[in-house]
């Protein structure tokens, strides 16, 4: 056993399930807010890279003014998309929203083909591509950054749901005809959760971007993404944390046994693997809310 | 019946409709007047029109595909027959749903954060939650445990101290004694008495339980299919020989009687 080899494929696998974690901070907001898994996070992550391409390339602005100001441009689509669409569904069958975010992936997935193409369009964001060696460990760089900007985002988020938007988002999520009956904006409220997750589908965007490109494939970040937030539990974001770390390691140490014995493909059956096995074993992941049953 | 003239009723409601979903009448022109300051009750059976009643009141008709179809209510002399929930609970009425509704996840701490108002400041807030664990001394106890898992007596007060930190005028409650054993009605009632009398909160109360309402309450409606049939002060209620046999228990409730219940009943809804 090469342990030097194994906790290298460990630590690049977690870094890698942080960066599914950056993802999967989005589905968590969104459901943390108004439980309701949001299909539509692989679309809108896609979009955000899109943005800031455009942004950058198209309109020529530097990177470090491209990011914030599509930062800014997706907070806005996030709050028209609960205006235009989830406003009228708001306290309607949660199958029917799920059904609407998966039109809304489908609408996004189209609209950036439409005006962007097919074609993979790169990030370049002058993160080195050197090896950086921590003693005889080689990590990739940009998954580092990401991993960093994932954790940060996981600090500000734990931060702002203690404060009183963030419990009031959390009462939403509870309990629409309790939070109507004392004049919180239920309406304001998804809004702002979804302008939020829009953030930060830039933030994984243009990490996710840099490391695989830019085009239609972003979107399918949201199977691995669905996958931690359900292990993690779905309303938790430190579960989103955790899961991502456990899924990346899981899947970087598995095939690396698994893959010589099947012949390769085996991380998507380790993915699907977890996936299943926690709604069948954990439904409420590991640090999901449990439903509250009283006698 | 004696009825009571007011000056000036904080909450007036003027032979209003409720439609859901346009085509189901669930009440049929109910006038309720709520002098200021005073404990009102609506009595009545399941499904007289209560619950509609109330969220007539409070906007929250609009989340169930109700609307009112007629008559006008206003508050503190302003139309607000079709303003938005929320403004309403800014106006000053805040409705405490029926069956508790606490934030289940949230702490009880949690759960009077999420319904401040969002102009109100840090130590107003603490001012306000500390009055409201002095009223409720169970909640004060259990403040950072989970509003799930508090009991029921325990979740219904938290409901009614939620809805005070938004500085209610009219508190409007439905059906607060709901599966909760008669010693904490007792007690809730009680609190709800003594807030009433401090604070001069104007309490709007639906209640099955007749007989516990009428001891707390000034003056009393009785609603019958989506109609007020009677109204009165607590105490000519209290001695009506209807009330007592329909909704307080009393009267020898043999058979024969109650064919004659029925045709006296029948004569209200005309």
């Amino acid at each position: 056993m090469d342990w030097v080899f194994l906790t290298e494929l460990a630590i690049n696998g977690a870094l890698t399930g942080l960066l599914y974690s950056l993802f999967a901070i989005g589905l968590v907001l969104i459901y943390k807010a108004s439980s309701v898994p949001n299909l539509a996070q692989g679309g809108l992550t896609m979009v955000g890279a899109y943005v800031v391409l455009a942004l950058a390339r198209d309109v020529g602005l530097p990177l470090w003014l491209a990011i914030p100001l599509a930062v800014v441009v997706m907070f806005g689509l996030g709050f028209g998309i609960e205006r235009v669409a989830l406003r009228r569904l708001a306290g309607r069958p949660v199958v029917m929203i799920l059904m609407l975010t998966l039109g809304l992936d489908i609408f996004l997935r189209g609209t950036t083909l439409a005006i962007w193409g097919g074609t993979s369009r790169s990030m370049e964001l002058g993160v080195s591509y050197d090896p950086l060696f921590l003693g005889d460990i080689f990590v990739s760089r940009i998954h580092l950054v990401g991993a960093g900007v994932a954790v940060g985002l996981f600090v500000a988020f734990m931060l702002f749901f203690r404060t009183r938007t963030g419990i009031k988002l959390r009462a939403i999520a509870d309990d629409y005809m309790a939070s109507w009956s004392v004049g919180i904006s239920v309406e304001r409220g998804v809004g702002l959760s979804w302008a939020l997750a829009s953030v930060v589908a830039v933030a994984a965007g243009v990490i996710w971007g840099e490391i695989q490109g830019v085009d239609q494939a972003l979107s399918l970040l949201l199977l691995k993404g669905l996958t931690v937030a359900v292990l993690g539990g779905l309303d938790s974001i430190l579960g989103a944390v955790v899961a991502g770390i456990i899924l990346g390691v899981v899947e970087n140490v598995g095939a690396d046994f698994l893959d010589p014995l099947v012949g390769g493909g085996s991380r998507e059956l380790i993915v699907a693997a977890v996936l299943i096995l926690t709604v069948m074993i954990r439904p409420h992941g590991l640090f999901g809310r449990h439903d509250i049953e009283r006698v | 019946m004696q009825e009571k003239v007011e000056a000036q009723p904080i909450l007036s409601m003027n032979s209003v409709e409720v439609l859901y979903d346009n085509v189901m009448l669930a009440i049929k022109g109910v006038s309720v007047q709520v002098p200021k300051g005073e404990m009102i009750a609506l009595l009545g059976s399941n499904g007289a029109g209560k619950s509609t009643t109330l969220k007539a009141i409070s906007g929250l008709l609009k989340a169930e595909r109700g609307r009112i179809s007629r008559g006008e209510i206003t508050f503190q002399g302003t139309d607000i027959t079709q303003a938005l929930a929320q403004k309403r609970v800014e106006m000053g009425i805040c409705h405490v749903i029926e069956g508790r509704r606490v934030f289940e996840h949230l702490t009880p701490d949690e759960n009077l954060t999420a319904a401040a108002p969002s102009g109100m400041s840090r130590t107003a807030l603490k001012v306000e939650k500390d009055k409201i664990y002095a009223y409720f001394p169970r909640l004060a106890e259990r403040r950072n445990s989970q509003a799930g898992y508090l009991s029921g007596g325990e979740q219904q007060m938290l409901a009614i101290g939620r809805a005070m930190v938004t500085q209610p005028k009219l508190l409007m409650l439905d059906e607060p004694s709901l599966g909760l054993a008669p010693f904490l009605v007792e007690e809730i009632f009680g609190i709800l008495q003594k807030i009433n009398r401090e604070e001069g909160l104007s309490v709007l109360l639906v209640e099955q339980n007749a007989l516990a309402a009428l001891e707390i309450v000034s003056q009393g409606y009785l609603i019958e299919n989506g109609r007020v049939v009677m109204h009165g002060t607590a105490e000519a209620l209290k001695s009506n020989s209807d009330i007592q046999e329909f909704y307080l228990g009393g009267g020898e409730g043999t058979d024969f009687h109650n064919v004659k219940h029925y045709s006296r009943r029948k004569r209200w809804l005309s």
